[in-house]
């Protein structure tokens, strides 16, 4: 096995950057650079050295060390860590040197990789990692977290395990059909399998959830010019990111922000305003406007409370209908608003009054904004299936599990019963590893006395 | 060196895996000797006197498909038949018998003397006789050498073979015979990598001096299931065997005598079946049993020995006597064989491809026990696919093989080279992906058309599995053509013991498809004039056909979404090297086969889940840093 180097902190400049090497010869190249052959660091514990470029007296950094023997270190291989200063010139030439010393570059996710090899992590661990560095709310973060301490497959095992029993049961009593084996209790069997089936059914249920802390929410601001889409889009925002003017159809472009509702990432895109218009650039925001409310998750549509209806409203309000909209009423606190308010019709869709001058009802509007897609269990309470695949597994899980039920009360024959549960196992072992048919027959040697 | 005999094939050693390579080869054309150190003990049933059981069974069956002649043996000398695991579905069941031993051992050895190009020698092997890398004959004790470009080795247990009882222990291949140390040191030479397995017999006893009241007799089957498709009637009278039970004070002085166990003082080494464990492994491991069962079995219909199945022993002879006593029932009984353990060499499996030749010298070829395996019938198996290859090697024919979907024989061979073992390795209905397909009584309709273009299966066998096809086609049709409908006087009754509605009318084959339809309810709508020639064993396949097709159909659409990742590509010059972190084995495993998709990666032998995961990573998430 070669040893792997890599930058662990992102290229660029910074406070602190950390080098990161893995595999047998890291100490042994962290040596060579700092000029000590000795130097041994305790694991968790941090020396301060220099860094020489090689048979130079010139130092090039002083560098933070630490040391992580294998098997106890993220990757299970012996791992270096240097934390140099932040200069992109000086990391360059610090990998450089590990580079000449025998090192090779890493490539995508070959940390991560090792670790998966030398069974530091399983793949659900592995995926966790990747949701963890892509995270984008703490949230989210904080579900990855909790995936990466192997909180899923930890959660599944009791049903693994159930589902083993199970399939032990009844396949003793198929394979040893002349040993003295307990008779199988169909009804115990079903209940137990039926805690599975709901086991599953329950985490399935957190997907809708843990799905928007992972994906976010794409949510547009449509509505005709200068109703104050992009003040509200920045009170919303709570920056100044994009152009606001008196003009009509200043933003002529979408712009996109991220920001963060209850930990639930959003994607917030603010349109041009749909109007019928000559000016062709003009002309091709309004298109552009139309392709974000399509891709939307919802739609936010903006109508000025302080003057009455307009044709262009009702046709942005008619285009928004065949999605999930809601209606923020800008310019609460205008005058002219109260007086109007007698006289407007009411929406189909749910409707805030909002200012984008005071922001009065600004808490309304985020709720509002969450409120279609469920409570979300934000940072702590519950566990969430973040990952569209594990969804996917856990669903047809429970269809498999279920059907073993169904056959069982049915009084089918036990290898009918049986497939079910064997792919609801392979299915789930796609989650937490793979169960093989020895460990199945080393489970049943080890519960019931075989051997006529 | 000029050989003084010259033969096409040189089968080694008379067990169940010889008797049939040797038979097979012999029937192909091939000049065949079988060479075994006692012409007297061919087919010899060292254990229990007993064939099939639940996937042994069905690979008796295969067998017999293929031309094999283990099921028409134990077929004419088979004293007590029963079909195990009757209540369940077809898939499930399976033939077994006890079989007379000394008559199978002579029905054996008739057998193979009746069978033209097939030439019995008695003798010792010595040493293989090796050109050019390749096999070129054997060397005997007695200084005789016989060339042969073909070698299958089916030695059993004698390779090293070394016996325990108590403390006391001798070299020997079985109790009573000579063990066979230079070949197994011949093999080492030769550089296969070799392993030690263990097994165990039980004490043999005196009938008369059992009494038998205290006893629950296991009746025979009223109408006898045989192995061989072309048995038309059992003609051996049939026996009971009995049922009884160990007791506390058996336990008891069991564990008093552990000390005395050579398994237990260390002094055996080999690893032994799981399936099959001694007296003391039970009393040990299931300290909490205060009985374990056992079998009576008589060891055929001349001889007062039996056969007391569930005592495997090696605990010292007396001890055994003394235990034996304790047994209710068995106060009065004498011991004629004490029981026994052995200990044998077996060569990695993971040596030979799927024809069961070794890489290593071509033309040589392993079978049986020799290969990790335990029990005749698996053995048998073995022994078949060998000699159907050796001689369509000497012949220069393309080599035969099994694939697991298709037969229990592809499972197990395919289990065998590519998992090797690690204890001996026994055949379960669970180790086939696909076993609602591979029934008892489909193996002919599976296998048969190999054996006929191989040219072991002759014409009057053929014959009989076409009409037998053509029969089971018929009957499809008219269970796809009868309807049962709500005015038929069948209906009600039906309906009610099925317990639901089957609506107005239904065809038998819909009707087939439910749990519970069995060959009443079909006779019941459906008169033998209707069902010409159909016997209800045909009846009852076709049924079968018709309850299991649906599963087998989402079984695969099942797979295919498992395997959804099978079209991923991987470059040719994909390097597997350069997959970080997998272990030198794995990279290995997956350099030689080279696989262009996913798929066919996932179909390597012997990758470990986590190097195929990997592999997986790679393919689907490279782009995500760590």
């Amino acid at each position: 096995m070669d040893t792997i180097v890599a930058l662990g902190t992102p290229a660029g400049r910074s406070a602190i950057g950390v080098i990161r090497l893995s595999g047998p010869d890291s100490l042994s190249i962290l040596r060579s650079i700092v000029g000590d052959d000795h130097l041994k660091p305790r694991p968790s514990q941090s020396v301060l050295r220099s860094i020489r470029s090689n048979g130079s007296s010139s130092i090039l950094d002083r560098a933070l060390l630490s040391y992580f023997p294998a098997p106890n270190s993220y990757t299970g291989e012996d791992v270096v860590e240097i934390s140099c200063h932040g200069s992109p010139v000086i990391l360059r030439q610090v990998v450089d040197l590990t580079l000449a010393l025998g090192a090779r570059p890493a490539g995508p996710g070959e940390f991560t990789l090792r670790a998966l090899g030398n069974d530091k992590l399983n793949l659900c661990q592995a995926e966790a990692i990747r949701d963890l560095i892509n995270a984008q709310t703490e949230a989210a973060a904080q579900q990855a977290l909790r995936q990466l301490m192997g909180e899923l497959s930890a959660r599944l095992q009791v049903s693994k395990q159930k589902l083993i029993q199970t399939i032990v049961q009844l396949e003793s009593a198929l394979e040893f059909v002349e040993d003295d084996l307990p008779q199988l209790k169909k009804r115990q069997i079903a209940a137990e399998l039926t805690d599975v089936t709901t086991a599953f059914a329950k985490l399935a249920s957190t997907f809708e959830s843990g799905h928007l802390l992972r994906e976010g929410l794409k949510v547009t601001i449509v509505g005709r010019p200068n109703v104050g889409k992009s003040s509200l889009f920045n009170m919303l925002l709570a920056s100044e990111r994009a152009i606001v003017s008196e003009v009509p159809g200043t933003t002529r472009d979408t712009i996109t922000e991220r920001i963060s509702l209850e930990g639930v990432p959003v994607l917030l895109t603010d349109t041009a305003g749909v109007r019928d218009s000559t000016d062709r650039i003009e002309n091709m925001g309004v298109a552009r406007t139309r392709q974000a409310m399509s891709e939307a998750d919802l739609v936010m549509v903006v109508i000025d409370g302080s003057e009455d209806l307009e044709v262009e409203d009702l046709r942005v309000l008619s285009q928004a209908r065949s999605g999930r909209h809601i209606v923020a009423l800008n310019k609460s606190d205008a005058p002219s608003f109260a007086v109007l308010e007698k006289s407007r019709p009411s929406f189909e869709a749910r409707t805030i009054n909002v200012s984008a001058v005071t922001a009065g009802g600004l808490e309304t509007l985020r709720a509002a904004i969450l409120e279609p897609f469920g409570s979300v269990d934000s940072s702590n309470a519950g566990f969430l299936i973040t990952d569209a695949r594990h969804y996917d597994l856990l669903v047809r899980a429970r269809l498999e599990v279920q059907s073993s039920v169904d056959l069982l009360q049915e009084g089918a024959s036990e290898e009918l019963i049986l497939i079910g549960l064997h792919n609801g196992l392979r299915f789930l072992g796609q989650i937490t590893g793979e169960t093989t048919p020895n460990e199945i027959l080393t489970e049943i040697f080890a519960t019931f006395c075989i051997g006529k | 060196m000029s050989f003084d005999e010259a033969f096409d094939v040189i089968v080694i050693g008379g067990g169940h895996a010889g008797c049939e390579a040797a038979s097979a080869a012999a029937r192909l054309g091939s000049q065949t000797a079988l060479v075994t150190m006692n012409l007297d003990l061919i087919g010899q049933m060292s254990c229990n006197p007993a064939i099939g059981g639940i996937a042994k069974g069905h690979l008796v069956r295969e067998i017999d498909a293929l031309g094999g002649i283990m099921g028409r043996v134990a077929d004419r000398t088979g004293i007590q038949f029963r079909l195990l695991n009757r209540s369940r579905g077809r898939a499930v069941q399976s033939p077994r018998a006890q079989a007379d031993r000394s008559l199978y051992r002579k029905d054996m050895r008739k057998s193979l003397e009746g069978t033209p190009n097939l030439h019995l020698r008695q003798g010792t092997v010595l040493d293989l006789v090796i050109r050019g890398g390749r096999m070129a004959g054997i060397k005997l004790q007695d200084g005789r050498t016989f060339g042969a470009s073909a070698v299958v080795i089916a030695t059993g247990t004698f390779l090293n073979g070394v016996v325990h009882t108590g403390h006391e222990t001798y070299q020997a291949g079985r109790t009573g015979e000579p063990s066979s140390i230079e070949l197994a040191e011949a093999l080492k030479r030769l550089g296969f990598p070799v392993g030690r397995l263990k097994t165990g017999t039980p004490p043999r006893l005196d009938g008369r001096s059992i009494d038998w009241s205290a006893f629950k007799p296991q009746p025979p089957d009223e109408v006898p299931v045989p192995f061989s498709f072309a048995t038309d009637e059992i003609l051996q009278p049939q026996l009971n065997c009995y049922v009884g039970y160990t007791s506390t004070r058996v336990h008891e002085a069991i564990r008093q005598n552990l000390h005395r166990s050579p398994l237990y003082s260390g002094k055996i080494r080999g690893i032994g079946p799981r399936y099959c464990p001694s007296i003391e492994d039970k009393v040990v491991k299931f300290a909490d049993k205060d009985r374990h069962q056992l079998f009576l079995e008589p060891e055929g219909h001349d001889t007062n020995e039996v056969y007391l199945n569930g005592f495997s022993t090696s605990l010292p002879a007396n001890l055994q006597q003394e235990l034996v006593r304790l047994i209710p029932g068995l106060e009065e009984t004498r011991i004629i064989r004490p029981g026994y353990a052995i200990e044998y060499d077996f060569v990695d499996p993971r040596e030979l491809g799927p024809d069961l030749q070794t890489a290593r010298i071509p033309g040589l070829f392993h079978a049986g026990q020799i290969n990790g395996t335990t029990g005749y019938e698996e053995a048998a198996c073995q022994g078949l696919i060998a000699g159907i290859n050796a001689a369509l090697t000497v012949q220069g024919r393309q080599r035969f093989r099994l694939r697991r979907d298709e037969s229990y024989i592809g499972v197990l061979i395919d289990d065998l080279i590519s998992q090797g073992v690690d204890e001996p390795y026994r055949v379960f209905t669970s180790r086939a992906e696909n076993r609602l397909s591979l029934r008892y009584d489909n193996a002919d309709e599976r296998l048969e058309p190999y054996g006929r273009d191989l040219g072991l299966v002759g014409d009057s066998d053929w014959e009989r599995f076409n009409q037998r096809r053509d029969r089971i086609a018929l009957l499809w049709k008219i269970l796809e053509d009868t309807r049962l409908k709500r005015s038929d006087k069948a209906y009600a009754a039906i309906s009610s013991k099925l317990g639901a509605d089957l609506g107005d009318s239904v065809t038998l084959a819909q009707l087939g498809k439910r749990t519970g339809v069995g060959l009443d309810i079909i006779r019941s709508v459906l008169p033998a004039e209707k069902l010409p020639g159909l016997t209800d064993s045909e009846i009852e396949s076709g049924l079968a056909d018709s309850l299991y097709a649906g599963y087998i159909d989402a079984q695969r659409l099942n797979v295919q979404r498992l395997h959804q990742h099978d079209g991923l590509q991987i470059r040719p010059d994909f390097s597997f090297r350069g997959l970080s972190g997998l272990s030198h084995e794995m990279v290995e495993r997956f350099e030689r086969a080279r696989p262009l998709t996913f798929g066919d990666a996932r179909r390597i032998p012997g990758l470990t889940p986590a190097a195929l995961s990997m592999l997986l990573v790679h393919l689907t998430v490279r782009r995500h840093a760590a």
